[in-house]
């Protein structure tokens, strides 16, 4: 940096160094204000509930040491929450990649009219999740959703075991939401990683006689490395914490079987039961910083 | 070798098949909306040309016609539509409310975000690394976790239900986007820009202010239409956090009712919603994957 402009011209009265445009601390306090009292307190408060426990005689919270958390690992139902959220964020994750890719590769040419279809690929993205929910939920209904009769003219779910009262078909169709949505962001994200590659290697490649595939696997994959890294990551954690679907399609239904954590946190919260709402939120936290450290460093991702 | 006349017309299609089937739900959606109630609850199958379109579903949502009148207009045949869910179906009040809260929280976050990414591109301060991976921390948040005790935190404050309390964590939600986009946009920006600027005379304050931030406009305004769109979207801190202001994506959720989901008001209210998102995705379709991956890709 350049210290030369350090002399405040025209300021009459001299501030102290930190408060001049020279110094960070005046363009980085608003953030962290912000920050720190709507990010962190909250963090801090959510911690302290967690170790509290609701009296319900006196109506205050009381010190309960770490019941709520011995009571969410002896939690069945956080378990099985758990399992789900796992289930989908691993399903839709793979899914959406292998489509990413595939669909990424079938519109990287620069062919007239390819470019409207690749702005179209955008438009799921900017759909509200919460009308995306409703969206497959009127196409699922049972009685007279589109897709439903589609898969009971193919025979492939028989109408007197709708989509959404069966445990498995409704988490398929949580996850076909989400896959419909979130497809077409890996899709414009290995587009951009493979407009971005450089020419030579291909070339050489066919020169040497590779085909479409070993091309693929040898070189165009290795190459979007880093990008496919991002994408990952990125969705990975929203896939983690999901609840708008949850809520809008099945709620959790039928009985608990489609509970994701974030969903079950919340229901927890609707009870009343705020402690024990802010552990298990506390837990799809964890869960979260853990991994997605532990990804940051393996796949080197730099923001 | 160039891929032979098949080939291309097979990618062609299958290009187009593609594209097709996910536009389908958009599709399916914005056609019940202009379906009349016997359409879209139709049992023998899924109608797609054999009704006549109305536009009173977006009468009922978008112009506050009350739906009994128009239950007189059709006469005895809509006797049996008007039932169950006396909640109102108006929902001019909802876009008005997601669009204030959209606005403010996209220009309080621009604000913000605009100082930081500024400094973070042009300073070098000891902790620097830390102070970005903290703010990018705070986008891995669960929103979950953070609106439990947002929801403590704003009844003693006065703040719930209200649009300054949407207001504040649409933006926290939106800042660490903000800024590490911003802060993509301006690395772009040579420092000899800066330096320049500063060996005239200009104060570090003037360069940022009619110097850098011009040049990255354009920057800005992607980053503006991809926070007026998470705003517009969001669902769960809303749902939460108020009670009488409803912004569109609860309000829409409250057309599912015990004794019957109105598909028809639902799916005009979701295409309105839709509509402005659309239009202005497609204004910055230069800068969206930038935007999607927090300014670590460029496109």
């Amino acid at each position: 940096m350049s210290t030369a402009t350090f002399t405040q011209e025209g300021s009459s009265w001299a501030l102290p160094r930190f408060m001049t445009a020279e110094h960070p601390f005046p363009w980085l306090a608003p953030i962290t204000v912000m920050l720190l009292v709507f990010g962190i307190y909250p963090l801090a408060y959510s911690v302290w509930l967690s170790f509290h426990k609701r009296n319900v005689v006196s109506r205050q919270l009381d010190f309960a040491g770490v019941h709520q958390w011995a009571r969410a690992f002896s939690d069945t139902r956080m378990w099985h929450s758990l399992e789900t959220t796992l289930i989908y964020t691993f399903v839709a994750l793979a899914v959406q990649l292998a489509l990413g890719i595939l669909i990424a590769l079938l519109l990287d040419t620069d062919r007239k009219g390819y470019g409207i279809l690749r702005a179209l690929m955008t438009l799921p993205l900017v759909v509200p999740p919460a009308v995306t929910g409703m969206m497959f939920l009127l196409m699922q209904d049972g009685s007279f959703g589109v897709l439903s009769f589609y898969l009971y003219a193919l025979d492939l779910i028989s109408p007197a075991q709708p989509i959404l009262t069966q445990p498995v078909t409704a988490l398929l169709a949580i996850l076909l939401a989400d896959i419909w949505q979130w497809t077409p962001f890996m899709v414009l994200i290995i587009l951009a990683g493979l407009r971005a590659l450089p020419k030579e290697p291909f070339e050489a490649a066919a020169i040497d006689g590779a085909n479409g595939i070993q091309t693929f696997l040898r070189l165009t994959l290795p190459m979007l490395r880093k990008v496919i890294a991002v994408a990952v990551l990125i969705r990975g954690v929203d896939l983690f914490r999901i609840y708008d679907y949850v809520y809008i399609i099945t709620a959790g239904g039928p009985g608990t079987a489609t509970e994701t954590l974030s969903f079950y946190a919340g229901r927890i919260y609707f009870t009343g039961d705020f402690p024990y709402a802010a552990t298990l939120s506390l837990i799809v936290l964890v869960v979260l910083i853990a991994v997605s450290n532990v990804f940051v460093r393996l796949f080197k991702v730099r923001f | 070798m160039e891929p032979s006349r098949v080939q291309m017309i097979t990618r062609d299609v299958l290009a187009v098949l593609v594209v097709a089937i996910f536009m389908f739900p958009i599709a399916w959606w914005a056609l019940s909306s202009v379906k009349p109630y016997s359409a879209i609850f139709d049992r023998s199958g899924p109608v797609y040309t054999g009704f006549t379109p109305t536009p009173d579903n977006y009468r009922v949502t978008l112009l506050g016609v009350s739906r009994v009148d128009i239950g007189m207009e059709q006469g005895g045949e809509a006797a049996g539509v008007i039932k169950g869910g006396a909640s109102s179906y108006d929902s001019r009040q909802s876009l008005l409310d997601s669009a204030i809260i959209a606005v403010g929280s996209t220009a309080l976050t621009l604000l913000l975000a605009t100082l930081a990414a500024y400094c973070l591109s042009r300073m070098q301060f000891s902790g620097q690394q830390s102070f970005l991976f903290w703010i990018l921390s705070q986008r891995f948040m669960p929103p979950i976790a953070i609106v439990i005790p947002v929801v403590f935190m704003f009844r003693d404050l006065g703040l719930r239900d209200t649009y300054t309390g949407l207001i504040l964590v649409h933006s926290l939600i939106n800042l660490p986007l903000a800024v590490l986009l911003l802060k993509s946009f301006f690395d772009d920006v040579p420092r000899e820009v800066d330096e320049a600027a500063l060996i005239d005379g200009a104060t570090r304050w003037q360069t940022f202010r009619r110097v850098v931030v011009p040049m990255v406009k354009g920057g800005i305004a992607a980053t503006a239409v991809l926070c007026f769109i998470f705003s517009w979207t969001e669902f769960l801190l809303s749902l939460f956090l108020t009670t009488s202001i409803r912004t569109v994506p609860v309000k829409i959720s409250t057309f599912v009712t015990s004794t019957a989901t109105e598909w028809g008001y639902i799916t005009a209210l979701g295409t309105s919603a839709i509509i402005p998102s659309f239009i202005f995705i497609l204004l910055v379709q230069r800068h969206l994957v930038r935007g999607l991956t927090l300014g670590s890709l460029k496109e």
